[in-house]
């Protein structure tokens, strides 16, 4: 297993510039998991770091070797797609042995290496039938033991789960972090799939534009999200978002009133701030005082345990507050929400975390 | 539904079809087939002949050379056609699938476009062109010194089989192209980047994944090319007319066919015989399809992604 450093990517389709200045380091058998919204650039990386494109600048090295000239099966790297891409004229055995055969590897230890990984992701009954003999997960497992067999330096998924129902995608998800365990393996993970980013990962890297907008680990994200992006796009249903500006001992939220808090120093006065909170830290409550803000309900969504309060502030700005158990809301209750100042969270004018 | 109405409904939307095929193509089969058992005597009455006409054309000599002749080169055509047309059609689709080829669309259409030209505007054009008195072909040889080369083709018995081929060829290497450049297309791209991962060049990601994935295609434009050129006639009698010169050394099935059943020069008109032979290309083409379907189809599965 290895580590891989990436320093100053960039990438341009023609006159498109898909990735710009991208330095990422992926640590020795670390799970990195990059998200972003779609078009930002993620299977562009991951693609770049396998050697399927040519970059236009930058450096990517794998276990401390320099493989930008490198073909992508000299890489020691191993791929699994989202559609999967096995070779549908070929049974389970020889997809998973193909690239071994290509290397040169004698019969007898393709064969070996094919049943290891086999019995690693139970496919030995498999291992006669073709890809369109076998279900979605089948194939999802095949992909994946196509890349242990390979035993690469790194592993690279893109969006592997994205074609599994809700149920295999849980399974298989644990599946992989298992692997991760077992193997040791050093791995790039592309999903647009927050719990899997959650769960799964180490290292989280959140792109958006062809840029990398925060790394770190999954709670770091999302405790302290460095900008307005990251705070809205880690967590379900995304951060309540206020705008307001700057005053002496607080945030002033025009019609909703002021929010008392600590402001970090070097804050002007008047200047324009966001104050952000995240559904599952703010209350209904009745009375006033403290951080309370008068709220009217729009709509409230039940899941069972919990569930979700649409509020409209007397600003006219909206916001999501989680609820727990019984509460007897309905839509046009008039009410009031507390916000815990704990977990406030204050960005500046150009979408940067203050304080 | 009630049945009544259901019937109805079968003959409104089958009827037509099977009123039109019927009328076209079943009919005109079948009658051959039976005119083939009958001998026409010289005052014009029909005679059941049994197999009569069968043992003519296969053991007479005055009939079973021209048509052992017309097989034979019949057969040296489709030849040519599979070994020369669906390969350059196979290595055009590839070509032409390459990622990073510019004027995609220009060739394609360039490829195809003889296709859809008349048979006869090709052929006249090709006799034009490889005119031993005004033919640019010569000059074009003589332009690069080769001019030795030069040989009226397409009047001397050893090449003329050969040269209305290869313009046959010329003609239609499009529709090879065409299907086997859209089953490429259908590979998925993902497919190719995981034999690149597996260590796999573009030329051995063609021959170990590609080329797999389009045998099915291949083998369709086999058999296409199969009843084709068995059925093949126009090019032929565009360029060299019914004779199927020089000394009948381009006559194939359909032109033989085409001077039995309805006479030519000296030649009376036989449509008994003429139907016999069309029973025999209507029975060749039986025995190459059935075998295709039988020993080749079966081994070649299609595959889904
Ligand atoms: N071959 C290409 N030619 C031109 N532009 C491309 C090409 N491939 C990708 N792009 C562009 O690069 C950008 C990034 O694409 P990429 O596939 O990396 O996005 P992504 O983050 O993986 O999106 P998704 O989540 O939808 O998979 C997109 O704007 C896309 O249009
Ligand atoms: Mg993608």
């Amino acid at each position: 297993m290895a580590e891989v450093v990436i320093g100053k990517l960039s990438k341009s389709f023609g006159a498109v510039e898909v990735l710009k200045d991208i330095d990422l380091a992926v640590e020795d058998g670390s799970f990195v998991v990059l998200v972003g919204p779609s078009g930002c650039g993620k299977s562009t990386l991951l693609r770049s770091i396998a050697g399927l494109e040519p970059v236009t600048g930058g450096s990517i090295s794998i276990g401390g070797r320099e493989v930008n000239g490198l073909a992508p099966a000299q890489r020691g790297i191993a791929m699994v797609f989202q559609s999967y891409a096995l070779y549908p004229h070929m049974d389970v055995a020889a997809n998973m042995g193909f690239g071994l055969k290509f290397a040169g590897a004698p019969k007898a230890e393709i064969a070996a290496r094919v049943q290891e990984a086999a019995r690693i992701l139970q496919l030995e009954p498999l291992l006669k039938r073709r890809p369109r003999e076998l279900s979605g997960g089948q194939r999802q497992r095949v992909a994946i033991g196509r890349a242990i067999v390979r035993k690469p330096q790194v592993f690279l998924f893109d969006e592997p789960l994205s074609n599994l129902d809700a149920a295999l995608r849980v399974n298989t998800r644990v599946e992989i972090a298992r692997l991760h365990k077992m193997l040791a393996a050093t791995i790039v993970y592309v999903t647009h799939d927050q719990v899997e980013a959650m769960t799964l990962a180490d290292k989280i890297v959140v792109m958006n534009h062809g840029r990398i907008e925060q790394q770190g680990k999954p709670l770091d994200l999302y405790y302290r999200p460095a900008n307005l992006f990251v705070a809205g796009f880690i967590g379900s249903p995304a951060m309540n978002f206020l705008k307001g500006e700057a005053v002496a001992g607080g945030v002033g939220l025009g019609a909703d009133g002021l929010i008392s808090l600590p402001l970090p120093p070097g804050t002007a006065p008047g200047a324009h701030v966001t104050l952000g909170i995240r559904p599952e830290h703010m209350r209904i409550a009745a009375g006033e005082g403290g951080l309370r803000l008068p709220a009217t309900v729009d709509l409230v969504e039940r899941l069972g345990e919990t569930g979700f309060v649409h509020l409209r502030l007397a600003s006219g700005a909206v916001a999501i507050a989680e609820i727990r158990g019984e509460t007897g809301l309905k839509t046009g209750d008039r009410t009031h929400v507390a916000l815990d100042p704990a977990r406030l969270h204050l960005f500046g004018a150009d979408g940067r975390r203050l304080g | 539904m009630p049945q009544g109405a259901y019937l109805r409904l079968l003959l409104f939307f089958l009827g037509p079809a099977v009123l039109v095929y019927t009328l076209f193509s079943i009919y005109p089969l079948l009658a051959t087939i039976l005119n083939s058992f009958y001998s026409r005597q010289s005052d014009g009455s029909h005679l059941w002949a049994g197999l009569g006409n069968f043992h003519t054309l296969l053991l007479d000599p005055t009939w079973s050379g021209p048509f052992w002749n017309a097989l034979k080169n019949n057969v040296i055509f489709f030849l040519i056609h599979m070994s020369v047309q669906n390969p350059i059609g196979l290595l055009l689709a590839a070509l032409l699938s390459l990622p990073r080829l510019r004027f995609r669309a220009t060739y394609r259409t360039l490829i195809f476009m003889p296709t859809m030209l008349s048979v006869v505007v090709i052929g006249f054009v090709w006799q034009l062109i490889l005119s031993p008195l005004w033919g640019i072909a010569r000059m074009f040889l003589n332009f690069f010194g080769l001019g030795f080369l030069f040989a009226p083709w397409l009047g001397v018995e050893s090449s003329a089989l050969i040269t209305v081929s290869l313009i046959s060829v010329w003609q239609f290497v499009g529709i090879p192209m065409i299907l086997i450049y859209t089953a490429l297309l259908a590979i998925p791209d993902e497919l190719i980047d995981a034999a690149t991962v597996d260590g796999l060049n573009q030329f051995q990601a063609f021959m170990w994944v590609k080329l797999p994935l389009i045998w099915p295609t291949i083998g369709l434009v086999s058999i296409l090319t199969f009843v084709n050129n068995f059925n093949a006639f126009d090019l032929i009698y565009a360029m060299k007319g019914a004779l199927a010169g020089p000394n009948f050394s381009t006559d194939i099935m359909g032109t033989l066919f085409y001077r039995t059943f309805f006479g030519n020069q000296l030649q009376l008109g036989n449509p008994a015989m003429g139907s016999a032979i069309a029973t025999m290309m209507l029975i060749i083409i039986l025995i190459g399809v059935m075998a295709y379907l039988f020993l080749v189809q079966r081994r070649i599965q299609r595959y889904s992604f």
